[in-house]
């Protein structure tokens, strides 16, 4: 692994021309360009805060939109990078054919080029938070970056094994885009952790491994620790009377690991088999 | 020029895929190949080719489709690995093959130019230095040289190979891999195409081709290599072994 590694700095220039192309390429065909970046889960963001707000649970939440939105931000940038990621390499298939370069800069330029996208959109959210909701910058700030880079880790991680995949099988990019659809709704997005940590189900004795088993999905874990960095917990009327989970450093470095461990995996699997590409049946 | 040392070694070089009759491409079709065994077969492409390619030599592979010629051209270029045997490239490789796989619709010109140097592994500031001399040998008519900052959907696919060869060539390769492309553009770039080959064989550089025009095979290398099911059927100065080629072709 270390000689691939080496391998992938030699074509470092590369790897940014290909998130560059990415970059540049995504709008320029359209008029409003970024804006289509951030729009998407702009309306997403309104329209759950509207239902959830005026149709449920969520009424007595102050500004309950910033919490959808600080999962949706994490969430739009891991389905549009796996997403993408499944595409690129027969994407770039005529090229790999063709002229040797590690094949593993084409799902990474993917993930760079989407994970800059979601720093942009990052920025976008503080002026939100800073000047329309008026939240206070918690102390609790300094795991964001932390955030950020596990999730990026996890993100190049699945890139690579979901583009490799797609290559021999290309259902993959089918059943992806299916499980994403499911993961949406069993992460904490739309509604906050509390309410399934507290649920009967999860809190029943023996079902303790359901619970670790839901907030140990790093997915889940990251986008808590998103909303518990960045905000204030919710008030204790508004999840049931129950006391809101604050944030939790062991959860977080679990995650971190874990992550760390996905990308080791995932990496490996892509370099026994990217040799291969080129000789799909 | 005095060859300095081999620029390409093989040994007893194997190359073979596993085709499989039916094609399968889902993994419904893979979990019913799981079960019940589907035709599958092994076809070697390439077996036990022993070959030196000394520096500065022009070496042609001639021989019939499916002969292996453009199978030894990825190896060398490193887009196959062997499947058994030995093969040693010497230098970098630029592929002049396919020209343009890389090139984007929606990047101009000079977008490309930097995208398809690095995808040939040029540093970008040597692209950037001498983007000039890219455009300058692509397209010498004003004109076409105008439209080097439109998007590339706008150009013809002549000039999208004139281009291609463009930065091809300017990569500076120790060894140049050429198949089947020297058809490119008009008469007059095809002239200016074999000029700059004929300088990179002064220059000392070594490339390596794939024809089936006699003519070109002749002209350019002096070295021919016939391949016939994977194996040299003969080696040797390009007129006789162009010869009994061609000889046994018509016969």
């Amino acid at each position: 692994m270390t000689r691939d590694l080496r391998e992938l700095w030699r074509f470092r220039e590369l790897l940014w021309q290909l998130v560059r192309r990415d970059l540049k390429v995504r709008y320029k065909n359209s008029r409003l360009g970024f804006f289509w970046s951030i729009a998407p889960p702009l309306m997403q963001v309104a329209c759950i805060t509207f239902v959830f707000k005026y149709a449920g649970f969520a009424a007595r939440f102050t500004s309950y939109s910033a919490y959808v939105l600080v999962a949706i931000i994490p969430w739009t940038f891991f389905l549009t990078a796996v997403l993408d990621a499944s595409q690129s390499i027969l994407l770039m298939y005529g090229v790999i054919k063709k002229v040797y370069l590690p094949r593993e800069v084409v799902p990474l330029s993917s993930a760079i080029a989407n994970f800059i996208h979601f720093l942009l959109s990052w920025a976008i959210f503080f002026v939100y938070l800073v000047a329309y909701v008026r939240a206070p910058i918690l102390p609790t700030i300094i795991w964001f970056p932390y955030l950020v880079l596990v999730q990026f880790v996890l993100v190049v991680g699945v890139s690579l094994l979901v583009s490799c995949l797609n290559v021999f099988y290309e259902d993959i990019k089918y059943i992806t885009s299916v499980l994403l659809n499911l993961l949406f709704f069993l992460l904490p997005i739309m509604y906050v952790v509390e309410q399934v940590y507290y649920s009967p189900v999860f809190a029943a004795p023996g079902h303790g491994w359901l619970r670790a088993l839901y907030m140990y999905n790093p997915m889940a874990a990251l986008i808590n620790g998103y909303r518990k960095c960045l905000l204030q917990s919710p008030d204790p009327s508004a999840i049931g009377g129950r006391v809101s989970l604050p944030l939790d450093p062991a959860n977080m470095l679990i995650t971190g690991l874990l992550s760390v461990a996905i990308l080791v995996g995932c990496y490996a699997y892509f370099n026994s088999r990217k040799w291969q590409f080129v000789e799909r049946p | 020029m005095v060859a300095l040392s081999n620029a390409v070694v093989c040994r007893d070089l194997r190359k073979s895929f596993v085709v499989h009759h039916q094609v399968y491409g889902s993994v419904k079709l893979a979990a019913v190949n799981a079960l019940r065994r589907r035709p599958k077969e092994t076809i070697e492409v390439l077996r036990g080719l022993d070959l030196v390619v000394p520096q500065g030599q022009t070496t042609a592979l001639i021989g019939r489709n499916g002969s292996g010629k453009s199978t030894l051209l990825s190896l060398i270029a490193r887009v196959y690995r062997p499947t058994s045997g030995e093969i040693e490239v010497n230098g970098t490789v630029a592929p002049l093959l396919e020209l343009g796989a890389g090139f984007h619709p929606d990047l101009t010109g000079l977008e490309n130019i930097e995208l398809y140097g690095s995808i040939l592994g040029m540093p970008i500031r040597e692209v950037r230095r001498r983007m000039d001399e890219i455009v300058a040998f692509a397209f010498d008519a004003p004109d076409l040289a105008a439209k080097i900052d439109t998007p590339l959907r706008n150009y013809s696919e002549g000039m999208k190979m004139r281009l291609g060869f463009s930065i091809a060539v300017h990569t500076d390769p120790d060894i140049l891999l050429v198949d089947e492309v020297l058809a490119v553009g008009d008469e007059a770039f095809q002239a200016k195409c074999f000029r700059r080959i004929e300088q990179f064989q002064n220059d000392g550089r070594t490339i390596i081709f794939v024809s089936h025009d006699m003519a070109v095979v002749r002209r350019s290398s002096t070295r021919a290599v016939w391949l016939d099911a994977g194996q040299i059927r003969l080696d040797g100065p390009t007129e006789p072994v162009v010869d009994s080629y061609v000889s046994l072709s018509r016969g």
